[in-house]
């Protein structure tokens, strides 16, 4: 299924931002960083979580399903790339569609800005800034297989799960053994639908 | 893909052949959801879209042929020479019709499209702010503000290119439809006389600035295109943000088509000047052709965006008639604003067009998404290391 | 994230551009100071210098991208077998000082502390710095002059200050700012093994089976290291923090000890306790290797776990617990930092850790042993080359006869010539508040943020008649001197640095300084020169004291003898001790048992806890603890320029429990003995109820070191500022961080300030995330 992609673990995180500062100086957006890096546990503990774009697989891109100016591009490699900027018009339906939260806007250029993980590196094979740098693993670039060489038995996840409906994604989530079969919470705080309990 | 491939279906993939330039070693394309839903869509109602969009295009380009035959007094004033760019002029009428009308079918763009003209035929938005839609299409379509934040450099070479092609298209479009027609009374000049459907607009003697400019206002266009065009070009080879994705077919060839253009154009002026037409009849049909492939390409590859790119003022006029009435539409979590509520709900509606069926989580900003996913992940996934 | 929300959208007219988008998706600030547009990255005429990160010890190895035009313009990340290309943000950040438009370009002068500094030649400069130092010794003899180092200084740099001072100043007094950082550590370790440095490389940390980190906030210090921390977790070992607070690596840790500050030689001793009594202590190793282990068994006897768990405020069975999972791993390491170190108890605190890992044998075996983790880039080699104030290169002592006549002869002087040991930097200050110290040169240090109890050192500083200092941004020590000279920065010459593992590592100069700007080596020798010691200090460049250095060193316990800069550019970096050429180094001590005391053994030390310096009472019930933040580093003069970091973290604040009553961001009053201050809250749960936590990078008035205690350990002489007495209290107004300061005429550079000031809550102690940012 995967090829490769970025595998994210919040729980090696430390929330030290060297991805922030990383993906500033990719070439393909040098000068601005897109990784978002959020403390999501905030007067509890130092938990962190950076969020790269998942490069939704199914449905493919709703970024790119919503955007009235067709200038989101899907490549053959499953990467879903930044806004191309003769098209964009800077409505910012993809920033708030995203369910993962992912794209930014630049309001005074009328431009989408998103990460197309780093695609001036990966398609020449080598892993994006943010994962190259990111100094504990939270951000790991390869196949799963790399991964498993570095970190013997670990199981990763691709789907995840927003109220009723699943989006599987590019890129993957670490999750323990015993949950690999479930999606991951997408977040989506839904209870119930008709009075039936819609959480797994 | 099912449709065929003279009738793109309006996905993100809109000129294939331009596209598919990736580099080695990547895998096949994967079919695209969007591109099934379109074509259950075109199964449904086989004559939907595409019909629709193959009717748009029969229509404007007959109406287009009717103008050139009554703009040209019934062919009286029709410089045969000129019939191939007529022609092709008629085929880019088609396609532009033909494109577009498939674009604003597909959901986000159809509802952008709707609300944008709501707005613009809004007596009441008009009365209220009479200067928006006029002020924005300035700062949008002719001066291009956004470029500038972009890069200052690339405004300049844009604004270039922009005014050389739009002079270019003033003069030439009537020409090849034989609308325009410069008529001497003494045979041979000085005194010209320009007329627009045979009806005299002004008179000019050819010798004075206004008939130096007005002979010449191609080689003007040309010469305000070809240093914005050549900055492009320079930069697609040495800017390692503009080269990543690059596609030759999507990227280049219009640039290179615009400097041929350009070129073969002053060449012509060159050569009937210090050459005495030598070389004139090549040069001739090198800018034909030229040109020919240029007005065809139009609506399948990068210079769609100039049909595209009015979208730009019909969805700011959306939001700002919008922002005007409504409350802003505020996170359902940190009561941060998010978008106008009208935008919100034109988001939801085209997600649920779309069949996304998390369109509530619009509801929440961004930041938030990404915070309860992350709170999520720790209480149920895994709180720590293992 | 405003205070209304909806403010901005009540305003009558609506602008028709921009539009409105959520927070966290419209901010391209963070470009680090150059406008976003400016970024470019040209395909043609790039050049990767390879070099190492100018900051922490680690010494992450990295590319410098230069361009055609020879200026360096941005990072690539590097395989270097320290770092697997992994960088942290003040890494990634570095490459930004060398073209910043703060940097000096000119000398700095001015004739009294009434005038403003001005641009002067440096001819001027130097001839008024070199009067200055002939008449304060003429009229109060050689000592009344002083000299100040730094541990960022590549080592050429650091024995040069040493010589500098002895040789061309003829003065006792020189020390530098890791007095201020691992010192406590160097004494331990020179206690117990009579060797300074830690005793395995990083690679060994993927070998352990248990790992205790003390005092060590690795995720935020050493973050690059963190990759060693999960890897050993990956194979299976456990992990143990012991930290005040919830750090991020102590947030997954498998036993976390929250413990009180200033208590770990009372918990270490009672882990010891539990260790004997249980019957986990590696006998044979205790016999074969060790001295004065019966002392120590039975000191141990009087910290029984509940003693512990008493004076720690953690429960005992903590102690239980990290005395079995350290003890019981096949093999355990254990590395401490400045959490541990900066105690008045410093050094004793470092022999608890010690004796734990004497006694269960684990010591100088793969993936067993022990170290610390020097804070500065040259924290290791900074301290080995006679910067020190009792200390001469190759670690030689000051008031031992042979070393003496050593070093006479390699320098060409005459042994009664040679000053005797000199003070540490903070009994510097109070002698120069005494006017016993009446001139100064500092070189590359910044005592205003990074010495405690501020009020002090600013006067010690004022009542200096003549005061100068070397440095490439103003620093807030800079900005009080007479004389201010500029000087390269690390990507500008080349030299060698040791990083925590005692490794030698070689920077590379990437780009030419900048019109005005001289190295430190060639102002030192200028001024040597001018002071009639030209002959001792003909040095060209970095190359040639380096080879001074290693003729310096041969022979003594830090060979440097058989390093070359072309061994470190072929091996990536050499461990030493390194007598000959065809030496491997030496990453791992200790391994056939033997230490580099005369008798080999390693000498246990009793160590019997008491409390820190400030008493509480109940005006000041609770503790005061400062450290680092992972966007800056020590004073700040450097990250506090960095658009990024500033963005990341703008301000310092005051970490504090929930259960005091305050809001995120609200203003809270910090009171110690020496002060109070005003920062916004940062309420967590990750910080022991009783304890306040303030990063110390920003100058006064919001300061942290304005507050500390400048209380010193008897031994190692370093400052307790991991505790001091303090309360909160609710105030009005947070007290504003001010502008790092610039040459007249300039502004601090603009575009990376923009967040200094800004009213936003601190979300973190790493910092803001992307979307809390204005």
């Amino acid at each position: 299924m995967m090829g490769r992609t970025i595998f994210i673990d919040p729980g090696r995180c430390i929330g030290c931002q060297a991805c922030v500062s990383a993906c500033r100086e990719c070439d393909s957006h040098r000068g601005k960083s897109l990784i978002h890096l959020d403390y999501t546990d905030e007067g509890h503990s130092v938990a962190s979580l950076p969020t790269v774009c998942m490069h939704c697989e199914d449905p493919v891109a709703p970024c790119a399903e919503v955007c009235p100016a067709d200038a989101i591009l899907v490549t053959a490699d499953g990467v879903v790339q930044e806004a191309d900027t003769t098209r964009c018009i800077g409505c910012a339906n993809c920033v708030n569609a995203c369910p993962f939260g992912v794209p930014k806007i630049d309001l005074q250029a009328k431009l989408q800005l998103k990460c197309n993980l780093c695609y001036d590196r990966t398609a020449y094979g080598l892993a994006p800034m943010c994962a190259t740098v990111c100094p504990t693993g939270a951000l790991f670039y390869g196949t799963v297989d790399e991964l498993r060489a570095e970190r013997p038995g670990v199981e990763v996840a691709d789907t995840f799960v927003f109220g009723e409906s699943e989006v599987r994604t590019g890129v993957a989530m670490v999750v323990p053994a015993e949950r690999v079969q479930w999606p991951v919470p997408g977040g989506l705080p839904v209870v119930e639908v008709n009075g039936k309990d819609v959480r797994r | 893909m099912t449709e065929p491939p003279e009738a793109p279906a309006a996905t993100e993939q809109p000129d294939p052949g331009a596209r598919t330039e990736l580099p080695e070693g990547k895998g096949p394309e994967r079919p695209s959801r969007v591109s099934s839903l379109v074509a259950r869509t075109v199964e449904a109602l086989p004559r939907s879209v595409n019909g629709r969009a193959v009717l748009a295009g029969v229509v404007v380009s007959a109406l287009l042929v009717l103008a050139i035959v009554f703009g040209s007094r019934l062919l009286r004033d029709y410089d045969s020479a000129l019939i191939p760019y007529a022609v092709a002029s008629v085929f880019l009428a088609f396609g532009v019709a033909y494109r577009y009308t498939v674009w604003v079918s597909a959901p986000g763009a159809r509802r952008l499209f709707t609300n944008g003209w709501r707005s613009f035929f809004s007596a009441d938005n008009f009365r209220r702010a009479p200067t928006a839609l006029p002020k924005m299409a300035a700062t949008y379509l002719g001066f291009q503000k956004f470029l500038g934040a972009r890069s200052h450099a690339r405004w300049a070479a844009h604004q270039l290119i922009f005014w050389g092609c739009v002079l270019a298209a003033l003069i030439t479009f009537p020409l090849t439809w034989g609308w325009f027609t410069f008529t001497s009374g003494t045979g041979s000049g000085p005194g010209y006389e320009m007329r627009l459907w045979g009806v005299k607009i002004l008179g000019f003697d050819s010798l004075s600035f206004v008939g130096w400019v007005m002979f010449h206002g191609l080689d003007l266009a040309a010469v305000l295109v070809i240093p914005g065009a050549a900055y492009f070009l320079w930069r697609r080879m040495k800017d390692r943000g503009a080269m990543t994705g690059q596609r030759f077919a999507y990227d280049m060839v219009p640039l290179l088509a615009l400097i041929i253009i350009s070129v073969t154009g002053l060449l012509l002026t060159f050569s009937s000047i210090f050459l005495h037409g030598g070389g004139y009849e090549f040069l001739a049909i090198l800018h034909m052709v030229s040109v020919v492939f240029t007005l065809i390409y139009i609506p399948f590859g990068k210079f769609f965006h100039i049909v595209q790119r009015p979208a730009a003022v019909g969805m700011q006029l959306f939001k700002y008639t919008s922002r005007q009435g409504d409350e802003v539409f505020t996170c359902r979590r940190c009561e941060e604003p998010i978008d106008t509520g009208a935008y919100v709900e034109n988001l939801r509606g085209t997600m649920r067009d779309l069949e996304l069926g998390f369109d509530r989580w619009a509801e929440y900003c961004p930041r938030c998404k990404r915070v309860l996913r992350g709170n999520a992940y720790l209480s149920q996934v895994k709180k720590g290391f293992q | 994230m405003t205070a209304d929300p909806h403010a901005a959208d009540r305003r009558t007219v609506i602008p028709l551009d921009p539009s409105l988008a959520p927070p966290g998706t419209r901010g391209f600030r963070d470009a680090g100071g150059i406008p976003a547009d400016r970024w470019h990255a040209d395909q043609h005429g790039e050049t990767l210098v390879p070099t190492h990160c100018c900051f922490c010890g680690v010494q992450c190895g990295m590319y410098l991208r230069v361009d055609r035009g020879g200026k360096v313009f941005g990072v690539e990340p590097r395989d270097h077998d320290i770092n697997r290309m992994r960088l942290c943000p003040k890494g990634i950040n570095a490459y930004q000082q060398v073209n910043h438009p703060d940097r000096l370009t000119a000398p700095l002068m001015r004739r009294s502390r009434d005038e403003d500094l001005r641009e002067v030649s440096w001819d001027e400069a130097l001839d008024f710095t070199v009067s200055e130092i002939r008449r304060i010794q003429r009229n109060h003899g050689n000592d009344a002059f002083g000299v100040l180092g730094g541990a960022s200084l590549f080592s050429e740099k650091t024995y040069l200050v040493g010589k500098f001072a002895r040789v061309a100043l003829k003065t006792r007094h020189v020390d530098y700012n890791g007095r201020l950082c691992m010192v406590s550590a160097a004494g331990a370790n020179k206690l117990a093994f009579n060797i300074d440095r830690a005793g395995n490389p990083f690679s060994d940390i993927l070998l352990t089976d248990c790992l205790l980190l003390a005092g060590a906030n690795v995720g935020e210090c050493f973050p690059v290291l963190t990759q060693y921390v999960w890897g050993a977790r990956d194979r299976g070992a456990t992990l143990i923090v012991i930290d005040p607070r919830e750090t991020a690596v102590a947030r997954t840790a498998d036993i976390h000890v929250a413990l009180r500050s200033g208590t770990d030689a009372a918990f270490f001793t009672a882990v010891l306790h539990v260790v004997i009594e249980e019957g986990l202590t590696d006998e044979s190793y205790l016999a074969a290797h060790t001295t004065g282990w019966e002392e120590v068994k039975a000191n141990a006897a009087h910290y029984p776990p509940s003693r512990a768990a008493e004076i720690c405020g953690i429960p005992a069975e903590q102690v239980v617990q990290v005395a079995r999972a350290f003890a019981r791993a096949p093999k355990a390491m254990a590395f401490h930092a400045r959490g541990i170190e900066h105690h008045t108890q410093g050094v004793e605190n470092c022999l608890t850790v010690i004796n734990l890992c004497a006694a269960t044998g684990h010591i100088g075996k793969p993936g067993a042993g022990y170290g610390t983790l020097t804070g500065q880039g040259n924290g290791q080699g900074g301290r080995e080359h006679g910067q020190k104030a009792d200390l001469l290169p190759g670690g030689r002592s000051i008031l031992n006869e042979e070393h003496r006549r050593q070093i006479c002869e390699i320098w060409g002087i005459k042994e009664s010539e040679l000053p005797l040991a000199g003070t540490s930097m903070m009994e510097m200050v109070w002698q120069m508040q005494r006017g016993e110290i009446r001139g100064l040169i500092g070189i590359c240090n910044n005592p205003f943020v990074s010495l405690p109890n501020y009020s002090v050192v600013k006067d010690g500083y004022d009542t200096t008649e003549f005061h100068a200092q070397f440095d490439f941004f103003l620093s807030e020590t800079a900005a009080n001197a007479h004389v201010v000279f500029p000087v390269t920065v690390w990507a500008e010459d080349e030299g060698v640095m040791a990083n925590a593992e005692a490794r030698v590592v070689k920077h590379n100069k990437a780009q030419e300084p900048p019109p005005g700007v001289r190295t430190d080596t060639w102002v030192m020798c200028e001024l040597a020169r001018r002071l009639g010691a030209g002959d001792k200090f003909a040095f060209g460049g970095s190359r040639d004291v380096f080879d001074e250095l290693r003729r310096a060193s041969a022979g003594t316990i830090i060979d440097y003898s058989g390093i070359t800069y072309e061994r470190l550019e072929e091996t990536g970096g050499i461990a030493w001790p390194c007598p000959s050429t065809d030496h491997p180094g030496t990453p791992r001590l200790f391994e056939d048992g033997t230490t580099y005391h005369a008798d080999g053994k390693i000498h246990l030390q009793v160590v019997e806890w008491h409390p820190p310096a400030d008493p509480y009472d109940d005006e000041h019930p609770m503790t005061l603890t400062t450290g680092r933040t992972v966007a800056h580093f020590l004073s700040g003069n450097q990250t506090r320029r960095l658009g990024a970091l500033v963005e990341q973290t703008p301000r310092p604040w005051a970490e504090v429990h929930p259960s005091h009553g305050f809001r995120n961001g609200e203003p809270v009053r910090v009171v110690t003995r020496r002060g109070s201050e005003v920062f916004p809250a940062l309420v967590t749960e990750a910080i022991r109820p009783d304890t306040v936590f303030i990063p110390y990078h920003w100058p006064a008035p919001a300061a942290a070191n304005a507050l500390t205690i400048d209380a010193l350990d008897p031994r190692s002489k370093i400052p307790e500022y991991k505790v001091c007495a303090c309360r909160v209290e609710h105030a009005e107004r947070i007290d504003e961080v001010p502008a790092p300061p610039v040459a007249p005429g300039h502004v601090a550079y603009p575009e990376t300030q923009v967040s200094r000031t800004d009213p936003l809550p601190p979300t973190a102690p790493q910092g803001r995330g992307t979307s809390e940012r204005s």
